[in-house]
């Protein structure tokens, strides 16, 4: 089974580096056949040639969402981005699309997605630290992937 | 006063905000195209090793991090005054055009087209590239992924990965092409020539032989007689890589032709307090407010300015598409802001011609791809086009190649006057009283700005990852009336 750990984000932009922080903490634990650890600024379509071939593919992503506490982890499936379809995604595809688009042109597609959301602050200042809260959940979502990953 | 507010627009990079104003009898009152404040980007980059700030500056962008890189590295060479061997730049137009490629191609397909194949008053869910998909069919949806990958593949060989590749160095390149890379570049770039004639065809039969289209091509609600800006080369054909700014005016007359050095003596920037993005114009025209005309100093950059501000294409099929726009729209320059659509394919083109020319170039495969720099560094400034508009990366260091100061004028950014008055005139003329304000009627509106495309992660120096905000439609005293999302 090949699985994928997608951490996306942007490195130089606060909280939206945290994607990228929770691969490499995962990077010094985990090395196995058949897993594939990944940071990547790519969205929409190009998101679709990163996890084309996967079985499995765990997304790890900031997001901020209307009342939502930094610091907060979301376990989310597609299903979850449902509404988000026919909202506008700043990145000029969403994810769901996006994987419709690889459904009807048959590109081998994950089965499984998961997407691990980390409620952020700031995403609007330049530099290379997380904020207070998103450092804090730094661990606790390793924790989860490796959870999810049935691992140690 | 009622309030209409478009929040988010959909389907570009970034985000931003359209807040139209009515007054007491309906009519738009005025328009305000806004986007989310900067934060620090400057600052950020002072005190770092300038040889940093093409990795650092291409992460502003996940669509076009290329962009900024290529500017940025042009910055270092002029910075440390080398100049690149042959090979390197030839071998940095070929990734610079590849990139081209799976840009336009993205935005015709996936931003921009859709509202052209489905049609403005299709319902929102169609309106993107499964509705595209649906109509043209799965074949052209497959071949739009394919190029993309492709072309992402050659700037993954020369740059190390697909999304913010580590290529260019202050007097050329990191990385060459062998002859085993060379000949799978070769291929793709036929592949892409292949991809650019279809995509003008897939124009042609669904835009160009639809009136309504047409129509709306050429009405005066989506016109403005703008300056226009773009590189060319010395014999002032466009080019994407490098070259000299140049301006005409709305008659199509040369204004202006500049070095990237003496870009500080034809572009200022205008401050409105209700919009964080600032607005270029030319300085020896001055700002006279978002108007048209002669007389105003606004200009656009993108790929229908481009076309307008050179004399024509650099490779054959382009030019014949070139010289086959300018007939239907009766001749230079095309003031129509809706053929920005058909204007991006004719440079889809281009840079696939261009990827082969390069690719069949005796010298790609040389191992001279770099001018060690010897002097000492002070000063530079280096531009491109970037898909959505002329670039501009300007640099000054202290005599270690150390940041003091780094200022950029990123290419949307010179729409930004542009777009506010495309707004403005698409609201006046569909928004009228006792008219009901329908998601069509407001998506025609959006259609003002999305041939633009818009990297407002660019503009503000900032990255989507913001929710989006919600577009509200608000009547005189305060109520929302209509939510458009």
């Amino acid at each position: 089974m090949k699985t994928l750990v997608l951490g996306l984000g942007n490195p130089i932009l606060t909280d939206d580096s945290v994607g990228f922080r929770v691969i490499q903490e995962l990077r010094a634990r985990f090395s196995r056949p058949g897993l594939t650890l990944m940071e990547s600024s790519a969205s929409g379509l190009t998101l679709l040639d990163l996890i084309a071939g996967y079985d499995k593919v765990i997304f790890v992503d900031a997001i901020q969402t209307e009342g939502g506490q930094a610091g907060t982890i979301y376990r989310l499936g597609t299903e979850d981005l449902g509404d988000t379809r026919h909202l506008a995604s700043s990145h000029g595809i969403d994810l769901v699309t996006a994987l419709e688009l690889g459904k009807r042109l048959e590109i081998a597609l994950p089965q499984e997605i998961i997407i691990f959301a980390i409620e952020v602050a700031d995403v609007n200042t330049f530099s290379e630290g997380c904020t207070p809260e998103v450092e804090k959940a730094i661990p606790l979502a390793v924790g989860m992937v490796a959870e999810e990953l049935g691992g140690n | 006063m009622r309030k209409i507010t478009i929040d988010p627009i959909t389907r570009l990079e970034g985000h931003g905000k359209i807040e139209i104003f009515l007054n007491d009898k309906g009519e738009v009152e005025n328009t305000y195209f806004q986007v989310p404040e900067l934060r620090g980007f400057e600052k950020f980059s002072e005190g770092r090793p300038a040889e940093e700030l093409p990795q650092i500056t291409q992460r502003i962008c996940g669509v076009c991090p290329e962009a900024h890189h290529m500017a940025s590295t042009k910055a270092l060479d002029d910075l440390f005054h080398t100049d690149p061997p042959s090979p390197a730049k030839k071998l940095r137009e070929l990734f610079y055009s590849a990139f081209y490629v799976t840009d336009h191609t993205t935005h015709f397909y996936i931003l921009g087209g859709p509202d052209f194949v489905m049609g403005p008053d299709a319902p929102v869910a169609e309106r993107n590239i499964l509705g595209v998909i649906g109509k043209v069919g799965l074949e052209l949806g497959g071949a739009v992924i394919k190029i993309r990958m492709q072309n992402h593949h050659i700037i993954h060989m020369l740059g190390g990965r697909a999304v913010h590749p580590v290529f260019g160095l202050p007097g050329g390149i990191s990385k060459g092409l062998n002859e085993e890379e060379i000949k799978e570049v070769q291929q793709i770039a036929k592949d892409s020539v292949e991809f650019g004639k279809l995509s003008l065809k897939v124009f042609d039969d669904i835009v160009l032989k639809n009136k309504d289209y047409v129509d709306m091509i050429v009405s005066d609600a989506y016109t403005h007689r703008t300056y226009y800006m773009g590189l060319v080369d010395e014999k002032n054909r466009v080019n994407f890589y490098d070259g000299k700014v140049r301006v005409v005016d709305p008659e199509g007359k040369e204004f202006a032709k500049y070095a990237p050095k003496e870009y500080l003596d034809h572009v200022a920037e205008h401050v409105e307090p209700w919009s964080y993005v600032k607005f270029p114009f030319l300085k020896k025209v001055g700002w006279k407010g978002f108007v048209d005309g002669k007389d105003s100093g606004v200009f656009r950059v993108a790929p229908l300015a481009r076309l307008n501000a050179a004399d024509g294409m650099a490779t054959p099929l382009a030019q014949e598409a070139y010289e086959k726009m300018y007939s239907t729209l009766g001749g230079k320059p095309v003031h129509h802001t809706l053929a920005m659509h058909w204007a991006r394919l004719i440079e889809l083109l281009y840079a696939a011609e261009r990827l082969e020319e390069l690719s069949q170039d005796p010298e790609i495969t040389s191992t001279n791809i770099r001018t060690i720099p010897t002097a000492v560094p002070d000063e530079g400034v280096g531009i491109v086009e970037a898909p959505r508009g002329t670039l501009t990366h300007h640099y000054v260091t202290d005599e270690r190649g150390v940041i003091k100061k780094a200022n950029l004028i990123v290419a949307t950014v010179n729409n930004a006057a542009a777009v506010n008055m495309s707004i403005n005139k698409a609201a006046r003329e569909l928004i009228k009283p006792g008219k009901e304000i329908t998601e069509g009627l407001l998506n025609r509106i959006e259609m003002a700005w999305r041939p633009y495309d818009l990297c407002l992660a660019c503009a503000t120096h900032n990255l989507p990852g913001h929710p989006l905000l919600p577009m509200e439609v608000y009547d005189s005293k305060g109520k929302l009336i209509k939510r458009y999302s």
